[in-house]
């Protein structure tokens, strides 16, 4: 299977913080991979140094064959990666719709036919169409996030803690669709939640202080009692 | 009554020439949280070099269009040359705006000479309409259509368009933006060119209304924009028309019954929304 | 360290005396009042320093203090009789003034954003301004009054001493201020704000006290200004008297105390030679412009100014002194 991803031991500051210190993994075409650890371990802000809003003091990205590391957050989306983040970074003064159309990179056809296929995803978007951004539930928000992400034909999206704060009804939703995008494109997934983890994930990377730990098939893991005590704190 | 009325349209004027200064100012704060202690300049380049151009072509309208010219390649030269060198640093953007808003100055009067230059209105639009009592100045009326034109044409690109979607999207969130493929800052030049042609098109709608232009008038309009910035909220557009229209209103009722405090009155309301609403009275973020 | 600290301070010895010494061996009457307006300017720019240098506050409305100093000397000396009691008193009143109305002012804003409160400070000093030209009755507006300088001062190289002792000791209380513990917390307000809150400092309360030691300052400035032109009008509170400080601190070096020194030394020198070149060449009228473009340039590529990149490439010492401004921290 085709490498899409290559991270290679990014180092990344924030102000003075020396926040990640030597991360690596790589995502395959077609699979989810998953990124654990503890809170403040450096998860977030991994995705935040591919999609080059915390650009990377050492260590290269590298997606689709292409070097990355360097580049405008813009020129790596437009290279086709899509970013949920933590906090779904819906624009609260828009309508639903208003957010589907930033996110829009070219109105054609085929990305219309994304839309209706999200929506059908997220039945709630198309109700809530002419409603603000910012009155929308925390599951809501979610799935508006996760729509604007693949409304354009990316090939990996990126998505932080899809089920942080949301009921346990709203969190099924939102792995199924995320199943189900998988079956057209490649996922990180940021997720504190081990069963939803283990349940989407083919193979994970244990992050622990800003390094990478551990690596491998999301099966040896939910086998792995000693490592998912010792750094998940779980088993 | 025929008093009161006299002066709401010199104060709503007034206001509305503010307005175009303070919305491209608050446009530019909104989306880049830069401050721009140059716009008065733009606004005084505006003037010149709009009384120039009708000067010289004897055409009011070309003055206007010469402006706003003016406006935006003052506008590109300001952001490429003096805003992104200190992009993210915001004790280097004001420090070097108001430097830059000296040189303005002083160019304008290595230009057009340091003293103040007469600008007359021009002959279709002097004089004022008499109804029963009343008496409106034509200019004044004229000043209060266009502010009102400009508000509806960047009200509708802001809500309908799609740069209008993305600008209002930047002002919240722009990390997010460029998340979605969205080079933000070319985005915020035309933004800023954008909001650099209201500043001239302001000044050179201001000449004729004032009589005189002056090197200086930069400063002091600029003071009254950045009152209304903070009273309406920054980056918020309809804030910002409702607060010129606020300042213009107070500033012209003030100076007929309070001349000494018209200017107070405006830095006090400014003083009271930042201590007691520090995000303004509109704000922007979702 | 202790060494180095010694010879810093006798070449800073051997400077003051070759000042000391100038008018008793010229008798260049062009020179001792430029020297005068070196030394004043000096001051104000210093005190300029407090806020921009050393706690990172972006103050605007600077002038209003300097004028404060100006107008309170001048009516005083005016009103009542224009003796050195009556001049020293001056300068008192107009101190406690600008301690009032900048501790004041800092409290209600100083707690807001950069931009905000720079704006502030701009509107507040023009609402001063506007104070200024319409009290008449007391500040004759904007063609201000002359008024008798105390005896003692009629011969100009008096004022000349007087103004460089207050040059020399606004300059070692403010280096004692500044390397105090107090000033070491000023500093790490400008590097962080955020962290030195959390570390438990009311980052307020110190920020207010700097600004209210700097406005205490410019006024003595303003007050030893507007006795050397023996007349005050409303340009003390205008803008070009805040650049001017700002300018000053921007090119000599912010953060060093000496780098506004420098600073106002080599602006009103230029400014004297350039006044002198616009009776050949018209263009120098506009001298103000080459100031704009250096201080610009300087902004972008020498945020340390003369002093700081000096030390910096000479002494090989790591100083104190930062580039404007800080880094974002989200």
């Amino acid at each position: 299977m085709k490498t899409l991803l290559k991270v290679d031991g990014i180092h990344t500051h924030i102000g003075q913080y020396h926040i990640l210190q030597g991360i690596s993994f790589e995502a395959r075409e077609g699979e989810v991979s998953v990124l654990l650890g503890r809170n403040g371990a450096g998860k977030t802000t991994t995705l935040k140094t591919i999609m080059g809003l915390t650009p990377a003091s050492k260590g290269a990205v590298q997606f689709d064959g292409q070097e990355i590391t360097k580049k405008a957050t813009y020129t790596i989306a437009n290279a086709g990666i899509g970013y949920v983040p933590e906090d779904q970074g819906i624009f609260g003064d828009l309508t639903v719709e208003e957010n589907m159309k930033v996110a829009m990179r070219k109105e054609d056809e085929a990305a219309f036919a994304r839309q209706d296929y999200v929506l059908g995803l997220f039945p709630d978007l198309k109700k809530f169409w002419k409603k603000d951004g910012g009155h929308l539930s925390g599951g809501q928000k979610q799935m508006l996030s996760m729509a604007r992400a693949f409304v354009n034909d990316s090939k990996l999206l990126l998505i932080d803690e899809p089920s942080k704060g949301l009921a346990p009804i709203v969190v099924e939703k939102v792995m199924e669709a995320i199943t189900e995008m998988k079956k057209s494109t490649t996922i990180v997934l940021v997720e504190q939640n081990f069963i939803m983890a283990s349940r989407i994930g083919d193979r994970y990377t244990l992050i622990d202080d800003g390094e990478t730990v551990h690596a491998g098939d999301m099966a040896d893991l939910i086998r792995n009692e000693e490592i998912k005590r010792k750094y998940l704190g779980i088993g | 009554m025929e008093l009161l009325i006299n002066l709401t349209v010199n104060g709503l004027a007034t206001g509305m020439l503010i307005f175009l200064l303070a919305s491209g100012l608050t446009l530019i704060f909104g989306l880049m949280s830069v401050l721009n202690f140059a716009h008065g300049g733009l606004f005084a380049w505006g003037a010149f070099s709009g009384v120039w151009f009708y000067t010289i072509s004897g055409s009011f309208i070309i003055g206007i269009l010469g402006a706003i010219l003016t406006g935006i390649i003052l506008g590109f030269i300001t952001e490429k040359l003096i805003i992104t060198p200190v992009y993210g640093n915001h004790v280097q953007q004001i420090l070097i705006t108001l430097g830059f808003m000296l040189v303005l100055a002083e160019m304008l009067k290595v230009v057009w000479g340091p003293n103040q230059i007469a600008a007359k209105v021009p002959s279709y639009l002097a004089g004022s309409w008499e109804f029963g009592d009343v008496l409106i100045i034509k200019y004044r009326l004229f000043i209060i259509i266009v502010g009102f034109v400009v508000f509806g044409i960047f009200q509708y690109m802001l809500q309908k368009t799609k740069i209008g979607l993305i600008v209002r999207a930047g002002v919240m969130d722009k990390d997010m933006v460029q998340s979605l493929g969205i080079n933000i800052k070319r985005v915020f030049l035309y933004v800023f060119m954008a909001g650099a042609a209201l500043a001239a098109l302001s000044g050179v709608l201001f000449a004729p209304y004032s009589g005189v232009i002056y090197a200086e008038m930069g400063f002091e309009f600029a003071i009254l924009a950045f009152i209304v910035v903070v009273i309406g909220g920054m980056g918020s557009f309809p804030g910002s028309l409702f607060a010129a229209i606020l300042v213009g209103l107070a500033g012209s009722y003030m100076a007929y019954y309070v001349p000494a405090l018209s200017l107070a009155v405006n830095m006090l309301l400014m003083a009271i929304v930042l201590i007691f609403r520090p995000q303004g009275l509109f704000t922007a973020k979702g | 360290m202790k060494n180095k600290f010694q010879w810093n301070n006798l070449f800073l010895a051997i400077i003051v005396i070759v000042l000391a010494v100038f008018p008793l061996v010229s008798d260049s009457r062009t020179w001792t009042i430029l020297l005068t307006q070196i030394f004043i300017f000096s001051i104000l720019a210093m005190s300029y320093d407090i806020l921009l240098g050393y706690t990172g506050i972006v103050s605007f409305g600077h002038a209003m203090f300097f004028g404060m100093g100006a107008y309170t000397t001048a009516v005083m000396l005016k009103r009542m009789e224009p003796t050195i009691g009556v001049f020293i008193l001056s300068i008192v009143c107009g101190m406690l003034l600008a301690a009032l109305i900048s501790f004041f002012i800092g409290l209600m804003t100083l707690r807001l954003k950069s931009h905000f409160f720079a704006m502030l400070t701009l509107a507040v000093s023009g609402l001063f301004l506007v104070l200024a030209e319409k009290w008449r009755t007391v500040t004759h507006g904007n063609d201000g009054f002359t008024f008798k300088a105390p005896e003692f001062f009629k011969d100009r190289m008096m004022f000349y001493f007087v103004t460089l002792i207050c040059l020399v000791l606004v300059y070692l209380l403010l280096r004692r201020f500044v390397n105090s513990p107090f000033g070491r917390v000023l500093v790490a307000i400008r590097e962080n704000e955020q962290r030195t809150k959390s570390l438990g400092f009311n980052t307020l309360h110190y920020k207010v006290i700097a600004s209210v030691v700097a406005g205490v300052i410019a006024s003595l400035a303003g007050s030893l200004y507007a006795v050397s032109l023996r007349f005050v009008n409303t340009s003390v509170l205008t803008m070009d008297i805040t650049l001017d400080a700002l300018l000053m601190t921007i090119i000599g070096g912010v953060g060093t105390l000496i780098g506004p020194i420098v600073g106002a030394g080599v602006i009103e020198l230029a400014q004297h030679y350039l006044s002198g070149l616009a009776k050949e060449y018209p263009i120098f009228e506009r001298w103000i412009i080459f100031f704009g473009i250096v201080y610009i340039l300087a902004v972008i590529f020498f945020p340390r100014g003369i002093v700081g990149t000096v030390r910096e490439k000479f002494w090989k010492r790591k100083t104190k002194t930062r580039p404007l401004g800080k880094e974002e921290v989200s």
